[in-house]
């Protein structure tokens, strides 16, 4: 070829070209696109964020507090219920809170002992401000109806009450 | 042209209208963007995904998008970056005992139509062994006929040092096209 001029020549496109090209770009750039739109971008408010650190701490701290009263109450509000409910008592039931007094008549003749000494040795010590944890007193007329109840039973019933309640317990604890 | 541009940036700025002003921008461009693209990377596949992310960025910066600029000046810009760096991702991907230029040149006969002239073949083949801008000048001005001024603004070169780039990559294209047509 000898004379050649590329400006004479027909402007073509000559690569192969998939069907459907632009309709499968268009889709693919709106699906791109669009969750990028819903994703909202917050500007960072110290303002905002101070109150609800504030708000969160506060309310942390009232939940947790509020939490530790009905955790202390726990273990007696089983009996706050049967009491309130005036049903009669099942024998399991009888049993349980008589061993359950026993328990805490004995603790808290040991504690009241203890109590003394130890807090005349620590005043003694030390002079700080040293306070023995305080110990719920049964109150002698509670120890009285008890002994009470337990002389109308006879010793083979107070047996077989207390194989019972050795068993409920056992129930309460793991079912 | 410039109505619809108008329409388009007026679509694309109000957050309601976004998504019907990206449908017109590529309605209105997709083609002579694929083209450009297509050019430069000649591999289909390669080409369809630039071109998307062309288009994705368009959206995600119109907010850069000045006035003062035409609207396809701006996204010849992105669509040419974009085709650059798909260009030197391939490059860099390649055999290093390759010869790029064969590589590209492979590459134009893999992907022409069955039915393609011979003369058409040697000419995207001679575009091929141009250097990076001198190909992007002369297919910017022989195919899309834009003018220097505005080839200037997308690959940031003087209008001289256009038409002289244009003027060389002319004379390379004509040699190459009288050395290797019907051997």
């Amino acid at each position: 070829m000898k004379e050649f001029d590329i400006e004479k020549l027909e402007r073509k496109n000559i690569y192969k070209v998939p069907d459907h090209l632009f309709e499968n770009i268009q889709d693919r750039v709106m699906h791109d696109v669009k969750p990028a739109k819903k994703a909202p971008i917050f500007k960072l408010n110290w303002a905002y964020a101070a109150a609800a650190s504030l708000a969160l701490i506060f309310g942390a701290t009232f939940v947790f507090n509020s939490e530790d009263t009905p955790a202390t109450d726990v273990g007696n509000s089983k009996g706050i219920y049967a009491e309130n409910k005036n049903e009669p008592k099942t024998e399991s039931e009888i049993a349980y809170e008589t061993l359950k007094s026993d328990v805490i008549s004995v603790d808290s003749n040991k504690n009241s002992d203890n109590q003394e000494t130890k807090t005349e040795s620590y005043v003694q010590q030390s002079g700080e401000k040293m306070k023995a944890a305080p110990v719920k007193a049964v109150s002698k007329k509670e120890e009285k109806q008890v002994n009470e109840y337990l002389d109308s039973f006879s010793n083979s019933e107070i047996s077989e009450l207390a194989s019972n309640s050795t068993q409920d317990v056992y129930l309460d604890l793991y079912n | 042209m410039k109505i619809k541009d108008a329409e388009i940036i007026t679509l694309m700025q109000d957050p309601r209208t976004q998504d019907k002003g990206v449908r017109a921008l590529m309605d209105a461009y997709q083609s002579r963007l694929y083209w450009h693209i297509r050019r430069i990377i000649v591999d289909g596949d390669l080409a369809q995904d630039t071109l998307q992310d062309t288009f994705i960025k368009a959206y995600q910066n119109f907010h850069q998008f000045k006035n003062d600029s035409q609207l396809y000046t701006w996204l010849y810009r992105i669509a040419t970056n974009e085709a650059l760096q798909q260009v030197n991702k391939m490059k860099k991907m390649q055999k290093t005992d390759e010869d790029p230029e064969y590589y590209m040149q492979n590459l134009v006969a893999d992907n022409t139509e069955g039915d393609a002239e011979e003369i058409q073949i040697l000419l995207q083949k001679a575009i091929q062994s141009l250097p990076e801008k001198q190909k992007l000048v002369f297919m910017m001005r022989y195919y899309d006929d834009l003018p220097y001024e505005e080839i200037s603004k997308i690959v940031d070169m003087s209008v001289g040092t256009l038409k002289t780039n244009y003027h060389y990559a002319k004379q390379k294209i004509e040699e190459h096209i009288k050395e290797n047509y019907e051997k």
